[in-house]
């Protein structure tokens, strides 16, 4: 890591004095649960047989949860499902905060920026309705746009090609404008000068994109990737409302496997298993990210 | 002189005889047994239920201020969609919450009574000074009672929200294409009126058969196809049923009749068959009788008159039509008091005095009597299909103990992939009767263990 | 047509294009709010129709959506300020200080948003009974705290760590402590991104439903758990439902407008040299 050019001199407690506020909310929130969750994965906690008690199972959750093989099946679906829409989202994350960012228009950039809170805003299970009703196959707006474009209509929810296309497209809708907000954030940390300076220098889009403005989108990358990888792995109301993890199996993605295990069929110590798992994946994934995307800016 | 007199006392004598012979009406009976002198030591006291968006609670709440006054027991109620309604429940009862009272629909019956969460209603049924005397549970259609109230042959709660499945159809549809009756049996409709009925190119179909992965398959596409072939999920000895040719003749043909009903019914929920009907998509569905509401609100559906009920179509086993609903029952986590003011709101709330106020606010009483009444038979079509279903029908139609939860979940995944086709008829059912008794054993139903109860 | 129009005429059409896409489920659900139920679910979809605003008289004939939505109100405005309050001087910290564990400790935070709220929903659930809690404005707000910090935290880090730190040379002289700095010029040029984040903190916790399903009970009620109320699973009132995301919608938007201004890269850094 860097050192910045000019060294801060502070005192030695002062970072303490900052930092201890949101420490201490986050530890008084956050710590009792993980822990609660950490605690009853490793045991048998069955709500609905409180008579059956809650004895110390040790690792027998975690060796039933990686042997199960629906879990593996979901995470892969999960994982595809990611694969699927993460690149789209950011590509198109991207264009937009280009787009924003480029002079020219500011009526129409000002209503675009404040309208892509409106996806955002959206209550998840009020998505899953909306696509419900839009990919509907007979008064499904989706298909009438279809038709006009010359192509049949699909049967979106009832195909599981479709249910699983129709849930990529709402999660599509709902959430590029984060990564467009956060890219956005990100361009407008590029110093004005040296971003004028390299307009005037270079007519090429890409060069700038490259050379000036990459490095000042590389943190927001990052937490982009983080975040909406945490948040996959979490992502629950918006398909269950659409499709309840069907037709079939097909929409299933790991969330709603968890939430049929902890809350339905109430085996906690399994769901916590399941969730411990996915806390690690995830805190992987995340340090590969950071290794591999994250710079720090610099000067 | 004397004998015009004495006539006129004999009479009025007679009159008076024959006055308090004649049983007193329930509304009479009510103020005889006052249920305010009941409430009066309770005064004061605040129960809690949840309760969900639908028609009968939104009926009970209408007649609510009627209670509240009476008793001075003050109800508060929390409405929560059906699909939180249980784990709400059960979270509220594992950490000793504040709801007194408990929303059992029938699947949840076993758990529920086997967690010991609710009262078996014999506890205060005993106690003459906060029991109506007009509880009459024989008044009570007598399948009700026993599949939402009753566990291990106690009853624990009263039958609140009723349903059955019921055959809606399209009295129109049918008659262009030739007949003037519904189908009276399942094979009936697949051979001689669903083909008929079928126009693919103008978008028309015979059937919808609402399948959504979740207790939509499970209750509403499976279970609808075992029974009437006399097949079931499992069999004496909680083993799987499902290899039965009684089980597999009725799955198949549900995959036959699947040629019927429009492509995708597969992700039909309730709301989608529902509205498949009403827009005139297709000419039958079997639903449940709730939904005859939305069926002839001419907001929400195009049929007006061409809407008929009819009960289901019966199999080569008999009729036997699906089987829903919910009861009330005391919840053993509230204090005396409220246990008492509990009980004496879920009588009030089933008792035959308002149930005919209820059923024209909107909800469906499980009593009988208030069927005989000829006025509510003329306003309500749906009545006489419904008291006729629940003449006959099977209680463990779903079984109701405490390993459902984990069950519907495998046969609602395994369900709809024989239904999409990813999985043949014989194969899936294998599965899930790997499954069901992988998870029947680890309960205790094979070793002895458990009582064998569903 | 010069190159320079006709890059002026894509941008408009590429910017144009971009609010159909982003707009055009929101239109989808507006209109379908203001249609009568069998133009709802007519086949093929009507764009005209008689519109009605029954399914608005319908939600609003109790006060229970009103007093949802000061609920959330109330929840996302507490939390978005509280996560702000705390976070940005942790962002300031883990920007500009050196110390041990830095690295860890920022990494520590976003984690807090990692792990499932499923599994979690039982212990704070038994916390916030023990705690006496349940049905209060001040639970949810605590809980929204655990993944609103974070972003908070996360998104003002970079933005500070972007800022020139010889711009602090100046005030050095002037022998202002820390706390100056970063209130004089670390917070007005980190603007951009403590807008972003507060929008952000603010969506997260008006949209939270698993907490809140399982947290509130008839008091402190927020939309999403009203919104979702009406799926009672046999039946789908669609124009209510519609009605009441649209309405659930508004006030975000509204919020985000006041506060979009200072997403602007408005403010020159090049004013202090």
């Amino acid at each position: 890591m860097a050192q910045p050019a000019s060294r801060l001199s502070h005192g030695r407690f002062t970072p303490l004095k900052f930092l201890a506020p949101s420490v201490l909310a986050l530890l008084a929130v956050g710590i009792w649960p993980t822990i609660f969750a950490l605690v009853t994965s490793l045991r048998e906690y069955k709500l609905t047989r409180p008579r059956s008690g809650f004895p110390f199972v040790g690792l027998d959750n975690y060796q039933a949860v990686l042997t199960d093989a629906t879990f593996w099946e979901t995470l892969a679906r999960t994982a595809g499902f990611y694969l699927t829409v993460m690149p789209v989202q950011l590509a198109l994350g991207l264009a937009i905060a280009l787009m924003l960012h480029r002079p020219g228009w500011g009526a129409v950039r000002s209503l675009l920026r404040v309208s892509l809170v409106v996806p955002l805003a959206t209550t998840y299970a009020v998505v899953g309705l909306i696509g419900r009703l839009v990919f509907n196959r007979d008064f499904g707006v989706a298909n009438q746009f279809a038709s006009w474009l010359g192509l049949p209509g699909l049967d979106w929810l009832g195909n599981p090609h479709g249910a699983f296309a129709a849930i990529a497209l709402m999660d599509i809708w709902q959430w590029t404008p984060f990564c467009a907000l956060i890219f956005l954030a990100g361009l407008s940390m590029v110093p004005n000068e040296i971003e004028e300076a390299a307009r005037l220098e270079t007519k090429s889009h890409w060069a700038l994109l490259r050379h000036v403005q990459l490095p000042y989108l590389l943190p927001g990358l990052t937490a982009v990737l983080i975040l909406r990888s945490a948040d996959i792995l979490k992502l629950f109301d918006m398909v269950f409302t659409m499709t309840r993890g069907g037709p079939g199996a097909a929409t299933e993605l790991v969330s709603i496997y968890i939430q049929r295990v902890g809350f339905r069929i109430f085996d906690m110590g399994t769901a916590s298993a399941q969730a411990i798992l996915l806390l690690v994946l995830t805190i992987m994934l995340s340090r590969l990210f950071i290794r591999v995307f994250y710079r720090e800016i610099e000067r | 002189m004397k004998t015009p007199l004495k006539a006129t006392a004999l009479a009025a004598l007679g009159a008076i005889a024959i006055a308090c012979a004649v049983p007193p009406t329930p509304a009479q009976a009510q103020s005889a047994w006052a249920i305010d002198k009941a409430a009066a030591p309770l005064k004061g006291t605040k129960i809690k239920v949840m309760f969900l968006d639908r028609p009968g609670y939104r009926a009970i709440i209408k007649l609510l201020p009627e209670f509240e006054k009476q008793t001075g027991i003050k109800v508060n109620y929390e409405i929560v969609p059906y699909e939180n309604a249980r784990e709400k429940q059960v979270l509220n009862f594992t950490s000793k919450g504040d709801l007194t009272m408990a929303l059992v629909d029938l699947v949840w019956i076993g758990e529920f009574a086997e967690s010991g969460w609710i009262v078996p209603i014999d506890t205060y049924s005993k106690d003459a000074a906060i029991t109506d005397p007009n509880l009459n549970l024989k008044g009570f259609f007598p399948l009700l009672l026993n599949a939402f109230g009753s566990w291990d042959g106690k009853v624990y709660g009263l039958p609140f929200d009723n349903y059955s499945g019921l055959m809606f159809y399209n009295r129109c549809m049918l008659k262009e294409s030739g007949f003037d009756q519904p189908p009276q049996t399942w094979d009936e409709l697949k051979n001689v009126y669903a083909p008929k009925l079928t126009k693919a190119d103008k978008k028309q179909f015979a059937f919808a058969l609402q399948s959504l992965r979740g207790e939509t398959q499970s209750a509403d596409s499976f279970m609808r196809f075992l029974w009437p072939w006399g097949g079931s999920l499992l069999d004496k000895d909680f083993k799987s049923n499902l290899m039965a040719p009684g089980s597999q003749t009725g799955l198949k043909f549900r995959q036959d009749l699947m040629k019927y009903m429009p492509p995708g019914v597969v992700s039909y929920d309730h709301a989608e068959a529902v509205n498949a009907l009403a827009q005139g998509q297709v000419a039958m569905i079997t639903e449940w009788s709730a939904f005859y509401g939305t069926l002839t609100d001419p907001k929400t559906s195009k049929l007006g008159d061409c809407l008929a009920v009819a009960p289901e179509p019966a199999g080569p086993a008999g009729r036997l039509p699906a089987l829903g609903g919910f009861s009330l029952a005391v919840a053993s986590q509230a204090s005396p008091a409220q246990q008492k003011a509990s009980w004496l709101f879920i009588q009030w709330a089933t008792s035959e005095a308002i149930a005919k106020p209820y059923v024209e606010a909107g909800g469906v009483s499980g009593r009988m009597a208030v069927y005989d009444d000829p006025a509510i038979q003329a306003k309500y079509k749906y009545v006489k299909p419904m008291v006729e279903s629940w003449q006959k029908g099977v209680p463990e139609y779903r079984p109701r103990f405490p390993a459902w939860a984990s069950l519907t979940e495998i046969v609602a995944e395994f369900g709809s992939k024989m239904m999409l086709g990813e999985a043949p008829v014989d194969q899936g059912a294998k599965e899930i009767g790997t499954r069901i008794e992988t998870v029947l054993k680890k309960e205790g139903y094979y070793d002895g263990k458990k009582k064998k109860l569903q | 047509m010069n190159p320079r129009n006709l890059g002026k005429m894509l941008h408009l059409v590429g910017l144009l294009a971009l609010l159909a896409f982003t707009l055009f489920p929101f239109y989808w659900m507006v209109s379908s709010s203001l249609k009568e139920q069998t133009d709802l679910l007519a086949a093929p979809p009507v764009w005209t129709f008689v519109p009605t605003l029954s399914h608005y008289a319908e939600i609003w004939q109790d006060d229970t959506v009103s007093k949802a939505l000061l609920n959330s109100l109330i929840v996302a405005a507490c939390t978005t300020t509280l996560a702000i309050a705390l976070g940005a001087p942790a962002a300031y910290a883990l920007a500009r200080f050196d110390f041990r564990g830095k690295k860890d400790l920022w990494f520590w935070f976003i984690s807090n948003r990692m792990i499932s709220p499923i599994v979690l929903a039982l212990p704070v659930y038994l916390m916030a009974q023990s705690a006496g809690l349940l049905d209060t404005h001040l639970v949810l707000i605590l809980i929204y705290l655990s993944f609103c910090l974070p972003i908070v935290v996360w998104i003002c880090t970079d933005q500070f760590r972007s800022i020139p730190p010889d711009l602090e040379q100046a005030a050095r002289l002037d022998h202002a402590n820390q706390w100056d700095i970063f209130w004089r010029i670390y917070l007005p040029l980190g603007l951009p991104g403590i807008a972003v984040s507060a929008i952000f903190s603010f969506i997260f916790s008006w949209n939270e439903l698993l907490y809140a399903l399982v947290l509130t009970r008839s008091d402190v009620q927020t939309a999403p758990v009203i919104a979702t109320s009406y799926m009672s699973g046999y039946e789908l009132p669609w124009g209510k439902i519609m009605a009441t995301g649209t309405v659930i919608v508004l006030p975000v938007t509204v919020f985000a407008l006041l506060v979009s201004r200072h997403m602007v890269r408005g403010l020159t850094m090049g004013a202090t040299k």
